[in-house]
């Protein structure tokens, strides 16, 4: 046979609900979405990309040093030339030889020059480069007549001595020009050495900074959801089961954690409304278990009684007869009782509240029992200031409850005693009513159970029990709660508390 | 002592106890009638009873410690119990701990007499 088993572990939300959960759920996922993930890698790729703009810029710095450092090498080489050409030149003034070797290094400079000629230029003052060439071309042109003359063998003295003066000039011309270029460059290599020992640690700090930006963002975008989850969760801790609308500019994994918290909220909602109605039908269990019993007692005694009536009649006396007959009466009336009570407790009628002076219940209420106070022996003394708020509610069930307490006071006081009662604000909030008696006190096993349907301490026949249970059912509906404290032998003390009507 | 014809009946309901004592009275029955179950089990522990009948939910001891303490201090004892709250559970609860007789009220007297003498 199959197995027709609801599962109960499965929550079916009713139709208002489902609609509700699907227009939230809608509106978590009407946004484009960006993943956290994508942040977290975008981010990640920010920062390589920084630290790589970081090594290009020290790269490059490097690579010009580098290069400055060629020329600088480059300039040395053509000064170095220049110098032996010059001291050959010297040697053949002096000597008449090495003519051919100053040639040669006069050439070399210049053939150096030339193929560096870009490179130099850059670091060349604007001109430097072309008075350097020309110098160094008339100088060369000087060493090749020399040289020309020589292998003629015709060179006079005085001539060779203006070409001598000549080239002496030239010479140190260049020579000055090309030391000038040298050491301006070995200066500025020198400073970008510094510079570039101090490159990397500014871009580090320039680093860090950004680093610490971003991943303070980035932190950000995450934990302002974490927060906003905690506050939820905070919320639904009490009991708050709205479901969530995060308002978001774009759609991530938090969003998909928000899905899934309304998926919850709504099957706890419905799970709580299941909860409402076993608890209502697990109380009307209660109530009915609880009517058969009270019942059955009154119907049993007259049962009983008319029993023993119908079989003793003709030997009975009618003293006896009369006083079966009024057991049985006052049985059936007991019966009606129990009913009348049972119908005030489960009467879910809508009442109208309207705002009431407290004060006003509770002297209406002691009005009532004056006569009952009196033949007891109790005293009524009120504290009721005049600046205690007004509650919203319904004047007779109010004072139904203030009847059953000040009743239960009385009762609890047979040797006569003070019934004090007193108002005042609580918090700002509440109103609150103790109702204080001199009796005998409720013993601490007892005292849990006093506000329970049925419960009572009194013989069968006095008090049906429902007297608390329904004034608790009341004050609940209106908002309010009631407290008991007792200690045995000392008194007992209700605390009636109910919200103001300006705030409800 | 004995505790021929000696029926000890509790039950917080004043009818009840005068009721059950004229009628068993009638048969030449021994009652005592008690309506506080502490009292009752003071009494059972100084005179055995051959029947004892009581209800269930009084103030104090229930109906179910009585029952128990009797089966215990005198397990010859028959023991009726009657009462308003007739379960399936209180029956099979009042079975376990030795009850000899489940009577649900109302009754009838005729029937808890039978029942009464029958246990004698």
């Amino acid at each position: 046979m199959a197995d027709i088993t609801p599962d109960l572990t499965k929550v079916v939300l009713d139709p208002a609900l489902a609609e509700k959960l699907r227009t939230a759920q809608d509106f978590i996922v009407s946004r484009p979405r960006i993943s956290i993930r994508l942040r977290f890698m975008v981010s990640l790729a920010l920062c390589f990309c920084l630290c790589a703009l970081a090594a290009l810029v020290n790269w490059t710095y490097l690579h010009q040093v580098r290069s400055r450092l060629l020329l600088l090498g480059t300039t040395e080489s053509v000064a170095f030339d220049l110098e032996q050409a010059r001291r050959f030149e010297k040697d053949f003034f002096l000597y008449g030889t090495n003519l051919d070797d100053a040639v040669r290094y006069a050439e070399s400079a210049a053939a150096r020059l030339q193929s560096e000629t870009p490179q130099i230029s850059e670091a060349a003052k604007p001109g430097e480069m072309l008075a350097v060439a020309g110098h160094l071309r008339e100088y060369r042109r000087l060493l090749a007549y020399c040289q020309a003359m020589a292998r003629a063998r015709i060179l006079d003295p005085s001539r060779r001595q203006a070409i001598e003066a000549s080239l002496r000039q030239q010479g140190s011309t260049v020579t000055a020009l090309v030391e000038g270029l040298t050491s301006r460059e070995r200066n500025t290599v020198t400073h970008m050495l510094k510079v570039s020992e101090t490159l990397p640690m500014v871009l580090l700090i320039a680093l860090l900074v950004l680093f610490v930006l971003i991943s303070y963002f980035f932190t950000e975008a995450l934990l302002n959801p974490i927060r906003r989850f905690q506050a939820y969760t905070r919320r639904i801790a009490e009991g708050d089961f709205t479901l969530i609308r995060p308002a978001r500019t774009y759609r991530d994994e938090f969003s998909d954690l928000a899905l899934a918290v309304n998926r919850m909220l709504a099957d706890l909602q419905a799970t709580q409304q299941r909860c409402v109605e076993a608890g209502k039908l697990a109380a009307v269990g209660t109530i009915t278990s609880g009517i058969a019993h009270e019942i059955n007692n009154p119907l049993n005694n007259i049962s009983l009684t008319t029993e023993a009536l119908m079989e003793d009649f003709k030997t009975m006396s009618d003293e006896k007869k009369w006083n079966f007959l009024q057991d049985i009466y006052f049985e059936t009336e007991r019966a009606s009782e129990i009913v009348k009570s049972l119908l005030d407790f489960t009467r879910m009628e809508k009442i109208e509240r309207v705002p009431l002076d407290v004060g006003g219940v509770i002297l209406s209420t002691q009005r009532l029992l004056q006569n009952e106070m009196t033949l007891n022996g109790v005293t009524f003394e009120c504290d009721l200031p005049p600046d205690v708020p007004q509650i919203k509610g319904a004047e007779n069930q109010l004072r139904q409850v203030f009847l059953n307490l000040f009743i239960n006071a009385i009762h609890a006081m047979p040797r006569g005693g003070a019934l004090r009662v007193k108002a005042n604000l609580h918090e700002e909030e509440r109103v609150c009513v103790e109702v204080q008696d001199q009796g005998e006190g409720i013993p601490p096993e007892v005292l849990p159970h006093v506000f329970d349907p049925f419960f009572t301490t009194k013989e069968p026949g006095k008090g049906t029990g429902l007297g608390l249970s329904v004034s608790l059912s009341i004050i609940k509906r209106h908002g309010g709660d009631i407290q008991v404290e007792s200690e045995p032998g000392k008194g007992t003390t209700f605390h009636v508390c109910l919200p103001r009507a300006d705030r409800a | 002592m004995t505790t021929e014809r000696r029926v000890l009946v509790l039950d917080d309901e004043p009818i009840v106890g005068d009721r059950l004592k004229d009628a068993f009275e009638k048969e030449g029955l021994e009652v005592e009638v008690f309506r506080d179950s502490s009292q009752a089990m003071e009494r059972l522990k100084e005179q055995a009873f051959g029947v004892l009948v009581t209800d269930m939910k009084m103030s104090g001891p229930s109906g179910m410690d009585v029952l128990r303490f009797v089966k215990e201090k005198n397990p010859s004892t028959s023991v009726i119990v009657i009462t308003g709250y007739a379960t399936i559970e209180t029956n099979y609860e009042a079975q376990a701990l030795g009850a000899d007789h489940f009577v649900p009220k109302p009754f009838k007297m005729k029937d808890l007499v039978k029942l009464v003498l029958n246990a004698f």
